[in-house]
């Protein structure tokens, strides 16, 4: 097997077995869970006091009625003493006794309390319809007059593109955007640094150095850290996208979603795409930077200081995008969605604000591509220089010295 | 056969290496010598092409280059391995990189790990190791892929006699099935142990190079072991002694001052007589380095 891809595989592998990704990955869900637990369980288990009990001599109207309300009707409640008892005892919110003669159809409902605005309306359309089979069977209309009687008037809704929820789509979709890069850069300028100065402080290096290439080793490294980076990205998408599936099983939360369908749509639409491969491509640009970093400690210890440019430099990128959040088409936001560092962010937000053509950001794709290539190359290069100092002097020293560095 | 030629190494101001040539054969131990800073690590990296260098290093008579890679093993001079690793994967992960197959070591790691009788199951993580285990694991990582090239930085610094003898053994082996072998070492009874040849640098040059019954005989058989009833005094007053040195109880070292005249010494001391002890010599390993590396102070 090619060497690069040993290396890149061994650095997978350690990554993503080890216990601080595991939970990395895992604590979003796990705290989704939690809350939609604690969402399901008090809702089933304030459910039964909210439910009434229908009591009724005739069978077929009791039925009906459970049929249409079945989520809360207590069925297991069939009559009058029992349903009192447990009205009595708060396990019923109240109970509805229906009956009907030849003629009317009546429903009294017997509680403690006045009955519930949604409830009442429940019981008062199955009344209304109930009582219409009845006075359409006792008038013994022909079928035609049937047919006229059930005409129903017209209503139509007619609404306008709605500018505020595609705003708000836009709003979202960047705050979104700019916290997922800065987050996962802050995670992972960090774990690179750290996996490469852990390496520079033990001499293990002399001895791979001495199997392959350094340059064939830096860019496996790269690519394994690539490799989680994108593994944790697809467990978000498709953890976020099971659990969103979970979610619309739940009532409330399905008509939250139902009522802002657009809103959902246009944010869905802005992180996925193009923007997404923005974040991806951002987040390996600053993964090098961090691993050059790492690569210029002298101990393992300093490897937290050793990912401080990159975090630097990622926080300079994320604060500079606040001020041209709703200004996307300013001189400044145009050229910093070309630099390599910023475009990672300044050309989504273009993107989300719909003033960048799709020429633009083939350009913008390109100098960010080729910036990429270009640093893993002149990084490899320099690499094995970088990697077999490890003479304490000072950072700016070692920076220079690496720099200087071609074999 | 590793070919250096002319090898040359400026660090700033400092010349680690001025002019080093030397040959590793095939099927031979060289130990490489010196004091520290003599410049023996700074060869080692110009062979595995760690550092720009002047002038030529050669392997099977081409220049080493990375499907060279395969055919080297080497233990640097300071342990260290992937201390979150198991015995096993750090072996595996490393005979990866040589390019041999994780199906072709894994059956052999329980083999290796006996041979050097390792404490430890190949399950155990490297930081859970001892010190001289890790050290063990370290060495078959060097080894197990057979490489034709075996370059060893102090292998036997940290090793107590019973290991260094297993790692004796080791290189040994190696040697029998063919690879060129140099390691460096100060401790002077090891190299002379398991050398073939010898090659010492003070500061950066060449003063020791060949086989070691060759350098020995360079200084001449210079001295004389004796065991005799004579006092220091009597012994000092023998033509051509210019140094007596009591070993212990009635054993003494005399130095000459010329190796020719050893017949002489012998019939003045023995007097046609019975003589417990009398052993013509050249001056050992160690003295030899200290004789040489003493040079650069005076």
């Amino acid at each position: 097997m090619n060497k690069t891809l040993i290396v890149a595989i061994e650095t997978y592998l350690r990554q993503v077995k080890s216990w601080s990704f595991i939970m990395l990955v895992l604590s979003p869900f796990i705290l989704l869970a939690i809350s939609l637990g604690i969402g399901y369980t008090s809702a089933t288990s304030s459910s039964d006091q909210q439910r009434i009990a229908v009591i009724s001599e005739q069978p077929a109207l009791r039925k009906e009625f459970i049929k249409a309300n079945k989520d809360d009707v207590k069925a297991s409640v069939t009559t009058n003493a029992a349903a009192q008892k447990s009205v009595d005892n708060n396990k019923l919110t109240g109970y509805l006794v229906l009956s009907a003669d030849k003629n009317k159809v009546t429903g009294v409902y017997h509680s403690s309390d006045s009955i519930g605005t949604g409830m009442k309306t429940r019981v008062n359309v199955f009344l209304a319809q109930t009582q219409q089979q009845l006075n359409l069977a006792n008038a013994k209309l022909s079928s035609k007059q049937m047919k006229s009687l059930a005409v129903q008037p017209a209503f139509k809704e007619k609404i306008k593109a709605n500018h505020g929820g595609a705003n708000l789509a836009k709003i979202i979709s960047f705050w979104v955007l700019v916290f997922m890069i800065y987050m996962i850069l802050i995670t992972y300028s960090s774990v690179t640094a750290q996996e490469i100065a852990s390496e520079k402080g033990t001499k293990v290096m002399e001895i791979i150095f001495s199997s392959t290439k350094a340059s064939k080793y830096f860019v496996g490294k790269i690519l394994g850290v690539f490799g989680v980076i994108l593994t944790q990205i697809v467990v978000y998408i498709v953890g976020g996208y099971g659990f969103f599936q979970i979610a619309m099983h739940l009532d409330n939360i399905k008509s939250l979603i139902a009522d802002n369908q657009s809103l959902v749509d246009g944010i869905i639409k802005n992180m996925l795409g193009i923007n997404l491969l923005f974040v991806f491509l951002g987040v390996i640009i600053y993964t090098i930077i961090s691993a050059f970093s790492g690569a210029l400690v002298a101990k393992a210890e300093d490897a937290p200081k050793a990912a401080q440019p990159a975090i630097y430099l990622s926080m300079i990128a994320f604060f500079l995008t606040m001020p041209f959040q709703s200004n996307s088409d300013a001189l400044i936001a145009k050229v910093l969605s070309y630099v390599p560092f910023f475009s990672s962010y300044f050309m989504p937000m273009r993107i989300i604000n719909d003033n960048a053509s799709g020429m633009e950001i083939g350009i913008s794709l390109v100098i960010l591509i080729a910036s990429i290539l270009l640093l893993t190359w002149y990084i490899g290069q320099i690499y094995e220089g970088l990697i077999l100092q490890t003479d304490d002097t000072s950072f700016w020293k070692r920076l220079r010295r690496g720099l200087a560095y071609q074999k | 056969m590793l070919t250096i030629n002319h090898l040359h190494k400026q660090f700033g101001s400092v010349t680690a290496l001025s002019d080093v040539s030397f040959d590793v054969p095939d099927n031979q131990i060289t130990g490489l010598i010196g004091q520290n800073g003599s410049g023996k690590s700074t060869t080692f990296h110009s062979i595995l092409n760690f550092l720009r260098y002047g002038g030529e290093i050669r392997w099977n008579g081409q220049p080493i280059k990375e499907a060279d890679f395969d055919s080297i093993g080497y233990l640097p001079e300071e342990r260290s391995l992937m201390p979150k690793l198991t015995i096993e994967q750090q072996i595996v992960y490393l005979a990866r990189l040589k390019s041999k197959p994780a199906k072709e070591i894994r059956p052999q790691i329980d083999g290796w790990l006996k041979k050097f009788a390792v404490k430890g199951k190949k399950t155990d993580k490297i930081k859970d190791l001892s010190k001289g285990n890790q050290q063990k694991v370290q060495l078959i990582v060097t080894l197990i892929h057979h490489p034709k090239l075996i370059i060893l930085d102090e292998p036997f610094s940290g090793l107590d006699p019973v290991n260094a003898d297993l790692l004796k053994q080791a290189i040994l082996e190696a040697r029998d099935q063919g690879a060129a072998i140099i390691f460096s070492s100060h401790d002077m009874a090891n190299v002379e142990a398991v050398c073939d040849r010898l090659v010492m640098l003070r500061t950066g040059d060449v003063v020791l190079n060949g086989t070691i019954r060759e350098v020995r005989d360079q200084f001449g058989k210079s001295e004389i072991y004796v065991t005799t009833d004579w006092t220091a005094e009597q012994l000092e007053q023998l033509p051509h002694v210019i140094k007596v040195q009591n070993i212990r109880g009635k054993r003494f070292l005399l130095r000459l001052d010329d190796p020719e005249k050893g017949p002489e010494v012998f019939d003045q001391l023995t007097d046609g007589k019975y003589i417990e002890e009398f052993s013509q010599q050249p001056p050992t390993l160690d003295e030899i380095f200290r004789m040489k590396a003493g040079i650069s102070h005076e």
